[in-house]
């Protein structure tokens, strides 16, 4: 881990000057895409070829640097920017009229309401209902012939007609020997992906950068991967009225969790996994015992709790992406099948092989904790059975699941803890925090902190290893405490993620950008970025100093915090 | 993705501009005809549930432009068709003339697997203007080429009167299904971790 350390004195800092001159104003028409016109009365959308705004407003996403005072932000533009954000308490996919069935009111979140349904939603809907219309963020896959294989809201069947016509912009542009990967129509952004004889399309007014959304669509499009393999592609090319709705029956709840997890889980975005928190010997002895497994035939071997990783082992020279993990972990806790019985089942990793199935063993523990075996061998499931149960015999012996209930409900670093002076290593080497009480529940430990933070106004901090894959959030507290302001922080996140990652205008070693929520520190170095959130009123040169700090902290406690190279093959 | 299984099938409508093409659709999609002439530009496009043999399915109508101008796009509007409909004006030799051209060009667009037996379906519309007296093309004429071009369904129809419009899509329909019953087989493989399994290299640490 590195020790450099960040200095007020840095070049590179960006000033965050708003853009005084969004060029374009949100329109009252919320679907009217460039030369798509809708059709009241029946829904049918036409798709006007001849119109040279089709071509004229296709806009292959270049965009000019950034002045040195602009926010450096590649999705800014044409955003309003003041008070959007502020005003936006709303700032779901959802319209307005349907946030309450969230059961998030406003910002703040009750307790009673129900949590995020899995599963879609309003079906009866289709490209004429003006709810539909409303929709703040809505994902497409259809094929290469138009055919709609799914949508995030609406009934597919009721969308072929809107599936016709994304189909005809997609192929109309590719005829001209051009491709199409934005098109801007007002505050909406209409982003595409092509992959092969699969269409991918995000339609959204949520002002994400067009990297962000993209990179949402190449996670959609993984998820597919993962539940079919590429081996789709050779029925298209043998076929190409192909239809693979059949073939996806009953995974709608598989896309609409994952697209779900684009507004709450960093790993859609930091393309890096996290562990929980545990214990170095609870982890290592977790590790071993994968690692034994993982020696009689298993591929990869893992442990997880929720999405987050116990502990993972890979065969000699298998390694595994992130993505993949999301993906898979996505697909596991996504289907409820995979709770009430140990499972068997063909999945993909795309980055690993997309041509290709393997095999997973899947098996809950209790209630959060599952372990997955997977393995290339189709008749392997007896055998995977037993090294479950040797698994699971270690665990309950060296009380690893207990230590896992407990961290769950422990919970991870708070920026409150973050260590005031620097103190001894060996001191803090044990221990997240230094005055946790094991007794608190959640709610009693929030109550106790309304309104505090961490020091010099630290709210949140993400913090990414790059040379381990993992990154480590901190627990959200007060004043980030809905629903609603964290999924607004996430998409912060994500802006200074892109930014920080733009090729055009980056790369950029830091960030400090302040608005009326927050001020914003982002800090990138060869080992590690770190994504920091301080109260809009901090000071900057404090905040800095608090940010060194928290990388000493993460430093300090990364045996807890991380998954070290356990495993002998790792380097 | 529904959950009961339903079957979702592109029909094209080709022809000349101005046969009907767009009223046909309208009538067989909205039960609505109107006088006024409005070119369609590059495409329209309806959806229709139907029901058939206890089977519900959709049709996703592609309602093309007969410009002349709008062909380039071809291979774009026809590619996964399940079944190509043929429209001319039995008042209009040129638009008879024509669907020989309307036939080839989307077979060559479209490329289907089987263009022997690819479905297709002949609409000779506008059979009731001015009473029959101005018709040009006869039922005989059209018949005969069907019967040439592999015995494609013909039907006579009035947009306007939706005189036989609604057999004319059961047929479409039922033709459009039959292409696709013949189903692919999607068999994916394994990994083969032996020989080519595709490792990455910058690699987390497992």
């Amino acid at each position: 881990m590195s020790t450099s350390s960040l200095s007020t004195s840095s070049d590179d800092e960006l000033n965050s000057n708003r853009n005084p001159n969004p060029n374009t104003k949100p329109i009252d028409d919320e679907l009217s895409l460039a030369s798509i016109t809708l059709t009241e009365s029946n829904g049918n959308g036409s798709v006007n070829v001849n119109d040279q705004n089709a071509c004229g407003q296709v806009e292959v996403d270049v965009e000019g640097p950034s002045s040195p005072t602009s926010s450096g932000y590649a999705g800014e533009r044409g955003s309003s920017s003041e008070g959007t954000s502020n005003s936006r308490i709303d700032d779901d996919d959802e319209i307005r009229e349907v946030i309450n069935d969230d059961g998030f009111v406003d910002g703040v979140r009750d307790a009673r309401a129900a949590p995020w349904m899995p599963g879609k939603r309003h079906v009866d809907e289709d490209d004429a209902s003006i709810s539909w219309r409303k929709r703040k963020k809505h994902f497409f896959i259809l094929s290469h012939s138009g055919k709609p294989i799914y949508s995030r809201y609406g009934d597919e069947h009721k969308l072929a007609g809107f599936s016709a016509t994304l189909q005809a912009i997609i192929s109309f542009v590719e005829n001209g020997g051009d491709r199409v990967k934005l098109v801007r129509a007002g505050n909406h952004q209409v982003v595409f992906l092509v992959k092969g004889p699969i269409y991918l399309v995000c339609i959204s007014c949520t002002e994400e950068p067009y990297e962000s959304l993209r990179g949402q669509l190449e996670l959609l499009y993984g998820q597919m991967i993962l539940i079919l393999t590429k081996s789709v592609n050779r029925c298209f090319e043998k076929n190409p009225k192909f239809d693979m709705t059949p073939l996806l029956g009953g995974t709608d709840v598989v896309f609409s969790s994952l697209v779900h997890s684009f507004n709450w889980n960093p790993a859609t975005f930091l393309h890096a996994y996290t562990c929980l928190p545990l214990a170095y010997a609870t982890r290592q002895a977790a590790g071993a015992v994968l690692q034994d497994v993982a020696d009689s035939g298993v591929l990869f071997a893992l442990l997880m709790c929720k999405y987050k990783v116990v502990s993972l082992v890979g065969a000699q020279k298998a390694s595994l992406h992130p993505d993949d993990m999301l993906l898979l972990s996505n697909f596991v806790m996504s289907s409820e099948s995979f709770r009430t019985s140990e499972s068997f089942s063909p999945i993909c990793l795309p980055r690993y092989n997309p041509m290709a199935f393997l095999y997973a063993y899947v098996h809950y523990f209790d209630v959060d904790t599952y372990l997955m075996l997977l393995t290339t061998s189709s008749d392997a499931f007896y055998h995977l059975k037993d090294c479950r149960i040797r698994v699971e015999t270690v665990l309950l012996k060296s009380n690893v699941l207990s230590e896992v209930q407990r961290s769950m409900l422990e919970g991870g670093m708070r920026v409150e803890d973050l260590p005031v002076d620097p103190l001894p290593r060996s001191y803090m080497s044990h221990r997240l925090s230094q005055h946790r009480l094991l007794t608190d529940s959640p709610e009693r430990f929030r109550e106790s902190t309304v309104g505090i933070g961490g020091p010099a106004g630290l709210w949140h901090f993400i913090y990414r290893s790059i040379y381990l894959d993992q990154y480590v959030s901190s627990e959200f507290s007060s004043p980030i405490s809905s629903h609603q302001q964290q999924k607004r922080l996430y998409r912060a996140y994500q802006k200074l993620y892109s930014s920080m990652h733009d090729k055009g205008i980056g790369p950029h070693k830091t960030q400090f950008r302040r608005d009326e929520n927050y001020a914003l520190l982002c800090w990138v170095t060869q080992d590690f970025e770190l994504y920091a959130t301080f109260d809009p009123l901090a000071d900057k040169a404090l905040a800095i100093k608090i940010c060194n700090r928290v990388c000493q902290w993460v430093k300090d406690v990364e045996n807890e915090i991380f998954l070290q190279g356990a495993s002998p093959f790792s380097w | 993705m529904p959950s009961r299984r339903r079957t979702l099938l592109k029909v094209i409508i080709l022809g000349d501009s101005g046969v009907g093409k767009t009223s046909l659709m309208n009538q067989y999609v909205n039960k609505k005809f109107s006088n006024q002439y409005k070119a369609t530009i590059g495409a329209d496009f309806l959806t229709k549930e139907v029901q058939f043999e206890d089977r519900l399915f959709t049709l996703q109508i592609w309602d093309t432009a007969g410009q002349e101008r709008f062909q380039s796009l071809g291979v774009a509007f026809y590619r996964g068709a399940d079944c190509c409909v043929l429209v001319y004006d039995v008042n209009s030799m040129k638009s008879f003339d024509n669907l020989n051209n309307w036939r080839e060009e989307f077979l060559i667009q479209a490329s289907p697997s089987d263009p022997e037996n690819f479905p297709f379906v002949v609409l000779g519309n506008k059979i009731d203007v001015d009473g029959g007296n101005s018709r040009v093309v006869s039922e005989k004429k059209a018949r005969v080429w069907c019967n040439s071009k592999g015995n494609i369904p013909y039907f006579e129809t009035s947009a306007k009167e939706g005189i036989n419009v609604e057999e004319a899509f059961q047929c479409i329909a039922k033709n459009a299904l039959k292409s696709g019953e013949e189903e692919e087989i999607y068999l994916p493989d394994t990994i083969d971790v032996g020989s080519s399994s595709q490792q990455r290299s910058t690699g987390c640490e497992c």
